[in-house]
């Protein structure tokens, strides 16, 4: 049983044997608050998109970890993330959630700094001692800023691995959905975002792979779909489906639509988008993204993304980060992505569509937060904790993982499985005990 | 020259016939009687719903939308959360009580649209949230004669929030 008055237990989050994991790991404040020194302010931290700071001087105002940083560009097209607290009293030199500057000001005394974050004057550095080295008095710098195919990240520990040797394998599949035309991707409009009373981890391991909760908790808008997919059988998964993880611990799964459906179903992507995907991807990669359903994933710990079947030859791509705030409370945000290429109705559509479906107020979006935010209220309590969450599904399958896949990843079939998200914990579980 | 006159304030009885409409409107949407509301849209409505993002005062604001719909897209939102074995969100459903003031009515292109402008305030209580929370916002409205009946033409919520709190939004505004 856990100790609810000491230091959370920490060797019995996971039970490997049983395929079950203790409901502290999704409640707890003090898991929150190890999860922010051992992951959060450890390993790379998802920050926002170029696209949403294209010029110099753009800036946006994000978290990274429990700090608030500036993600900032300079006039060399530098990006830089800064803490966005002067370095003097402490006050927010951005306050505004995207702006552009010249420079910083701090509003307080004046202290003002380069958009690299670098002191200019303190406005009285004639009153400083002598020989007081103003180039150690600028912002402090998340040590780590790195952009992967227009995704910056962030790192608070200076000797993290390089982004790309991060994401690993994964960039096999990033590249797939967010590299995949010769100008990438945009966002389209700022990000939406939202408090929700649910434990990050519980929007991760759905996005990493929750293929059983499709046909019950979307009951209404699968039963609605005006595509009509549950009738014509498009719900169910075509049998080369796959979920896959990485060594990395990152993962996703691409359902596949069923074999014998006319083309004009199962074509995923319009066709003039489909022959830049050919010029920029190799083959297997083009394959991938063919007769497509949805792919949802998560890059580790809390970057997901979706691409869903929203119409035929219609899609948009949605990305989320799950901002924990404790251990029953996370902000969401949510940004819709598209092709640059794409033309201004495409884009326009895959706003309209993104919204409906998996923005805040979206049809799918309102019932999975609805019950993840039961399942945080139900668990944060010393009963339940009794209890752990199963994912026994994960059993019979997690030994055996595919042979003949034609991917990077550990791959699994079926995708109505649990085994990703069991890995997913499972490698929580390493960084959390070894990130000490 | 504006090819639209410009817009001009309406006489005690349009007026009154405007606010009629809406706040039978609210009440419907009050009680959940979400078919009965649908009839009270034109078949082109447009309907959406903004949240704003923090901005410099000096700088322009931006906004994003969160509901985007037109007539098809309204009627399946309204399908999913007025059938109770097809919402979660809404099921059980939220308890919600709109207030609509500052009520201003102008004429708008022809004799039969109007163009109204409002306050809107929606009190919420709902599974996990049973203390309740408010969205606050202006409504920039179009109605439209149609058959002698006022119908619901275009709508614009803009939100006071950046931040959604109280739960996803699986009601109407």
């Amino acid at each position: 049983m856990p100790d609810h008055a000491g230091a959370p237990a920490q060797q019995g989050w996971i039970d490997v044997k049983r395929g079950q994991v203790s409901r502290e790991v999704f409640v707890s404040d003090q898991i929150y608050r190890l999860e922010v020194e051992r992951i959060f302010d450890r390993t790379w931290v998802f920050l926002a998109h170029e696209s949403e700071i294209p010029a110099a001087g753009d800036y946006v105002t994000r978290m990274l970890g429990s700090a608030p940083v500036i993600v900032t560009r300079d006039k060399d097209g530098v990006l830089h993330a800064l803490l966005n607290s002067c370095r003097h009293r402490g006050t927010k030199l951005c306050r505004a959630e995207s702006g552009n500057v010249r420079h910083f000001v701090c509003p307080y005394h004046g202290w003002s700094y380069e958009r690299n974050g670098a002191l200019i004057t303190t406005a009285f550095d004639r009153h400083f001692p002598e020989g007081t080295d103003f180039t150690l008095l600028g912002l402090i710098r998340v040590p780590r800023v790195e952009s992967y195919k227009g995704l910056i990240f962030g790192c608070w520990h200076p000797d993290i691995v390089a982004l790309p040797d991060y994401i690993g394998d994964f960039r096999w599949y990033l590249d797939a959905f967010f590299a995949r035309s010769p100008q990438g991707m945009e966002v389209l409009a700022p990000p939406h975002r939202m408090r929700a009373a649910a434990n990050w981890k519980l929007g991760a391991l759905n996005f990493i792979g929750d293929s059983q909760h499709v046909l019950t908790t979307h009951v209404g808008p699968t039963t609605l779909d005006p595509l009509r997919s549950a009738q014509a059988g498009l719900f169910t998964p075509g049998k080369d489906s796959v979920q896959l993880i990485t060594d990395e611990g990152h993962g996703c799964t691409l359902t596949y639509f069923n074999e014998g459906l006319p083309e004009t179903v199962t074509q995923s992507h319009p066709r003039d988008l489909e022959l830049l995907f050919e010029q920029t991807l190799e083959p297997r990669q083009c394959a991938l993204l063919r007769r497509l359903r949805v792919a949802v994933g998560n890059v580790f710990p809390n970057f997901s993304f979706i691409e869903s079947l929203v119409g035929p030859a219609q899609r948009a791509i949605i990305i989320r980060l799950w901002q924990p705030v404790s251990g029953t409370e996370m902000e969401i945000l949510s940004w819709i992505l598209v092709e640059r290429e794409a033309d201004a109705a495409y884009k326009a559509r895959a706003l309209r569509i993104g919204a409906r479906t998996f923005g805040i107020a979206g049809v799918f979006e309102q019932d999975d937060l609805t019950i993840w935010a039961s399942a945080t209220a139900a668990s944060d309590n010393r009963i339940a904790q009794q209890h752990a969450y199963g994912f026994q599904t994960s059993l019979p399958y997690r030994d055996t993982p595919l042979t003949d896949y034609n991917g990077p990843g550990r791959a699994f079939r079926p995708v109505t499985t649990e085994v990703v998200q069991f890995e997913f914990m499972r490698h929580w579980d390493r960084v959390m005990k070894s990130n000490v | 020259m504006n090819d639209r006159p410009a817009a001009s304030a309406v006489s005690a009885d349009v007026y009154g016939i405007v606010q009629r409409f809406v706040y039978r409107e609210a009440a419907l949407l009050d009680r959940r009687d979400y078919r009965a509301w649908l009839r009270l849209l034109t078949d082109d409505i447009t309907y959406r719903v903004m949240a704003q993002t923090t901005r410099d005062a000096a700088d322009a604001a931006r906004e994003y939308a969160i509901i985007d719909e037109d007539a098809a897209g309204l009627r399946l939102r309204v399908e999913q959360i007025a059938t109770p074995r097809l919402t979660h969100a809404e099921n059980p459903p939220s308890l919600t009580r709109r207030f609509v003031s500052n009520l201003i009515v102008e004429t708008a292109a022809g004799p039969d649209e109007f163009l109204i402008e409002a306050n809107l305030l929606v009190y919420r209580s709902r599974v996990g949230v049973p203390e309740g929370g408010l969205y606050s916002g202006e409504r920039r409205d179009v109605l439209r004669r149609v058959a002698g009946e006022l119908r619901l033409a275009h709508r614009l919520v803009r939100l006071d929030q950046t931040v959604i709190y109280g739960g996803p939004v699986s009601i109407l505004f």
